[in-house]
């Protein structure tokens, strides 16, 4: 193999040329409500649609993947599912940075001590939670979660709406 | 942490350089590609960073800011971006038997890519959509059966491996005809395979379509070098 420096040249080449974009000046939003886990169960007990929950950090590495997909399932499906972003183990100003770079539009809650995802049985981030109406766990995705995998549960949790 | 990715990557490259170690036992590899399997491994590892940073990019985070999340391959991995990577690599490493060498990797990619299908059962994620099919399957826990796209797809592939092996052992008189095959194979079993896969817009459809179009235009100029020699 002849090639491996014009290989490496031509990968740092590309590497360099793509990073060089211009730095947006981003508005940050208002402080993110402070929630619980008591409040997020008796949202999900009262809730008439489908909920998603996604919980994140802004140091989280993965979740830096899942948040235009799941802004891109919000504004395909949020007029029929609730996406609800639980910001934890974090700051205000760092989680309103991270919603601002990515431009989410789906509500985000702030729970820096995580009370909710122990309370919903999972720990550590990114986690996503899929809810049929009335809290019924439908599936539970820990780790960072794919296109797919969001779509086939959206896809779900609209079929069991569907036909309950 | 989670090495399901990981395992399906595996089986997938293994299975790749299990069909080229076939290939070479048969002699069907010539004198100057028989690192074929270093090249699969290098392909695809070439592949993978490829991938990964356009997936970076494409999300809006910096490679250079963020060096760290170029390792962390679960965020996500550009399809696309990853096959042209693994293609230029192929290309600029082989450029003076180029023809000769992806005629070798053809079968080969096809049993990885059969193989990289099959490790969704690893993953969970063989499910498609929704489906009365005799054979569909549902998730645990739902009445909602679905087409197992993923295993469908690893069977095409599976399928179209022996037939290039076969081809290859017969005897290619268009050289690099075989592995053109492979990219529109590739491309023509992902195309079919698209709609059954869940998705939030049209899947990488336009990707799909690429590889068929540079399969083709491969397959027609091996052809056009057959009838004309002297152009080699």
């Amino acid at each position: 193999m002849p090639t491996p420096r014009l290989v490496a040249v031509l990968t740092v080449l590309l590497v360099l040329l793509t990073s060089c974009t211009a730095q947006e000046s981003q508005t940050l939003g208002p402080p993110l409500p402070d929630t619980n886990a008591t409040e997020v169960i008796a949202l999900l007990e009262t809730s008439t649609q489908p909920v998603v929950i996604n919980v994140w950090a802004s140091w989280c590495i993965p979740c830096r993947s899942e948040a235009p997909l799941l802004e891109r399932a919000h504004a395909q499906f949020g007029d029929d599912i609730r996406f609800i972003g639980i910001n934890v183990a974090d700051t205000q100003s760092a989680a309103r940075q991270f919603i601002a770079e990515f431009g989410l539009s789906f509500e985000n809650l702030f729970d820096a001590p995580r009370t909710v995802p122990a309370a919903l049985g999972g720990s550590g981030v990114p986690l996503t939670f899929f809810f049929a109406p009335g809290g019924e766990l439908v599936h539970y995705q820990p780790g960072v979660i794919d296109e797919r995998t969001l779509a086939l549960q959206i896809d779900e949790l609209l079929r069991r709406r569907a036909t309950s | 942490m989670e090495f399901t990715l990981l395992w399906a990557a595996a089986t997938g490259i293994g299975m790749a350089v299990v069909m080229a170690n076939i290939e070479k036992r048969w002699n069907l590899i010539a004198a100057e590609t028989a690192g074929v399997s270093d090249l699969i491994l290098a392909a695809a590892v070439t592949g993978l960073v490829t991938g990964r940073l356009a997936a970076m990019i494409m999300a809006g985070t910096n490679p250079i800011t963020h060096p760290g999340d170029i390792l962390v391959v679960r965020s996500g991995v550009d399809t696309g971006f990853a096959s042209l990577g693994a293609l230029a690599f192929v290309s600029l490493s082989s450029r003076r038997q180029l023809a000769g060498t992806i005629d070798a990797l053809g079968p080969a990619a096809m049993a990885g890519l059969a193989g990289w299908h099959a490790g969704c059962l690893y993953r969970r994620a063989c499910l498609g959509a929704a489906s009365s099919w005799p054979w569909a399957i549902a998730q645990d826990g739902s009445n909602v059966t679905r087409h197992p796209v993923e295993i469908y797809a690893a069977l095409l592939f599976l399928a179209a491996a022996p037939v290039l092996l076969w081809w290859l052992r017969r005897g290619v008189r268009s050289t690099g005809a075989v592995g053109a095959t492979a990219l529109v194979l590739a491309g023509a079993i992902r195309l079919v395979t698209e709609p059954l896969r869940p998705s939030l817009g049209s899947g990488p459809v336009g990707w799909y379509l690429t590889a068929i179009a540079i399969g083709l235009a491969g397959i027609l100029i091996a052809r056009v070098r057959r009838a004309r020699p002297a152009l080699q």
